[in-house]
């Protein structure tokens, strides 16, 4: 399980996060949208300890990220929008530290790289990799292990359909598992085929939280999902721009 | 078991780095050329012994061993910054910046043996062994030189924030080392009392790695006779604890940055 809990964050004096509360269950996917600098990295960035929050407290399967940040960690799996890990970083070598981190044998990191198709790049460092297949080690290594949090930043940007599709199937593998899951992303297609619920963010502010369905009655948007797919791109204009600026551009 | 793995990550990419192995080939050529530059009083060129080998290679080490160490140490505590992985994983982030400074004093030093066993190669081989172990406790106080620059070097790193800030301040702190600190020295020793003096130096050596480094080093080999008066009296200095505290102090400028850099990255947003 995910809690925040009143989560603020200011950058000098931009409010990157205020006052945010949220909880996601076990077994659920929720995902985060908004425009940029909306405070979605920084929500996983705090979850995942990489910034402190100002205020408010953020859990991770009961354990506080700020005063008890190991044992939060131990059952968390993060893959940062940015790489994390140095280019020159020989990808067993990772391996066989993300498994020692999380208390799991040597080998639990070899197998985790080998269901994604990279046994015979252990040797090789994510410098020599291409673009997708560094992001599938990543994803490999971040959901390594038995977890109960599933943290992902833009975990589908710049890949290819192969690639988003190993997202997409291991987010529902941790959903399945009973892993919450957290993630942000720009692809309002993937967030509305995996999240259970959708947190929309505007500037540090959660202005909407929601499944589809309810987001669609709370934007007045007319849909039948037994008839079509969500349009959630019309839902997170007015969510995000607001009623009246969507008449205007129309 | 974290440890050892976290090292050993590092260590990997340590040693795929290039600039060490560039460092390495430069330091024994340089070694080799010392080495074998020696004129004898009638004018033949011959190998000299490790005793003045040595002599020559300690200005060289300290000149140059600071600067890389301290430049590398930036470059990693920067790095450490931009770890959202790892520091993501369920491990304190002192290790991680310990396991850093490890992995890099581990390179350096191996670095510093290639370039040190080059020319002591040479000269053991040409010149025969007298002072080899005095030679081998200079290569020591190199290594203890290198991994007092990476230390300071990584709390650099991590308080800059951004590469090239980071690199501005080592190359600002080796200047500070190596030049400024002896003007500093020079000025506070001319001005206090003669019988404080000694005690004064101590501190001062102290004060400054690569000045400690240095009295270690011509402390290891005859210091009257090299530097004249000035030596004499380093050498009647070091002769008693005050060799002990230099070495402390040496050591102490790897544990107190260290540490100090493990302590603010682990407060510090990334």
């Amino acid at each position: 399980m995910i809690e925040l809990r009143g989560v603020s964050k200011q950058f000098g004096d931009r409010i990157a996060l205020d006052t945010l509360t949220l909880t996601v269950g076990a077994g659920e996917i929720v995902a985060l949208v908004g425009p940029n600098g909306a405070g979605k990295s920084t929500t996983l960035r705090i979850l995942a300890g990489g910034l402190h929050p100002d205020r408010g407290s953020a859990v991770i399967a009961g354990r506080d990220v700020i005063t008890d940040p190991l044992r939060a960690r131990l059952r968390l799996g993060y893959l940062p929008q940015r790489l994390g890990v140095p280019l020159s970083a020989v990808v067993g070598d990772l391996a066989a530290l993300v498994a020692a981190a999380r208390g799991l044998p040597p080998g639990a990191g070899v197998r985790a790289l080998s269901d994604y198709g990279l046994a015979d790049r252990l040797d090789a460092t994510l410098g020599e990799m291409s673009g997708g297949q560094r992001q599938r080690a990543m994803l490999a290594l971040a959901t390594l292990g038995p977890l109960e949090a599933l943290v992902l930043d833009e975990p589908s940007i710049s890949l290819d359909v192969d690639g988003a599709d190993d997202v997409r199937d291991a987010m529902r593998a941790a959903k399945r598992a009973g892993v919450a899951v957290l993630f942000a992303s720009h692809h309002l297609s993937d967030v509305a085929l995996l999240a259970d619920r959708i947190v929309v963010m505007v500037a540090g502010k959660l202005v909407a939280c929601g499944t589809l369905e309810e987001l669609a009655a709370t934007t007045g948007v007319a849909w039948d999902n037994r008839v079509a797919d969500a349009p959630i791109e019309r839902m997170y204009r007015i969510l995000v721009r607001g009623r009246s600026a969507l008449q205007d551009a129309a | 078991m974290t440890r050892r793995a976290l090292l050993r990550f590092d260590w990997a990419a340590a040693r795929r780095g290039r600039l060490v192995p560039l460092f390495a080939v430069g330091f024994a050529l340089a070694s080799v050329g010392v080495a074998l530059a020696g004129l004898s009083a009638g004018g033949a060129v011959l190998v000299q012994g490790f005793a003045r080998t040595s002599i020559s290679l300690l200005q060289l080490t300290l000149w140059t061993v600071p600067l890389l160490s301290l430049l590398l140490g930036a470059v990693s505590g920067v790095e450490c910054t931009e770890l959202e992985f790892l520091t993501a994983l369920p491990l304190p982030r002192a290790h991680i910046v310990v396991s850093r400074w490890g992995a890099w004093t581990l390179a350096l030093s191996a670095a510093l043996i290639t370039g040190f066993g080059a020319a002591g190669l040479v000269i053991g081989i040409l010149a025969g062994s007298a002072d080899v172990g005095r030679y081998l406790a200079l290569i020591g106080v190199a290594m203890l030189l290198a991994s007092a620059g990476l230390a300071v070097g990584l709390w650099i790193g991590i308080a800059a924030r951004g590469r090239a800030r980071a690199v501005g301040f080592a190359v600002v702190a080796w200047f500070v080392l190596v030049v400024g600190a002896d003007l500093v020295a020079i000025a506070l020793l001319s001005v206090l009392p003669a019988h404080t003096a000694t005690w004064s130096l101590v501190v001062l050596l102290t004060a400054n790695p690569v000045d400690s480094a240095r009295a270690l080093g011509l402390g290891l080999f005859q210091a009257n006779v090299v530097a004249g008066p000035s030596g004499a009296a380093l050498q009647r200095l070091l002769g008693g604890p005050g060799a002990a505290l230099v070495l402390a102090g040496l050591i102490a400028w790897t544990v107190v940055p260290l540490r100090i850099a493990g302590r603010r990255f682990a407060r510090q947003d990334l």
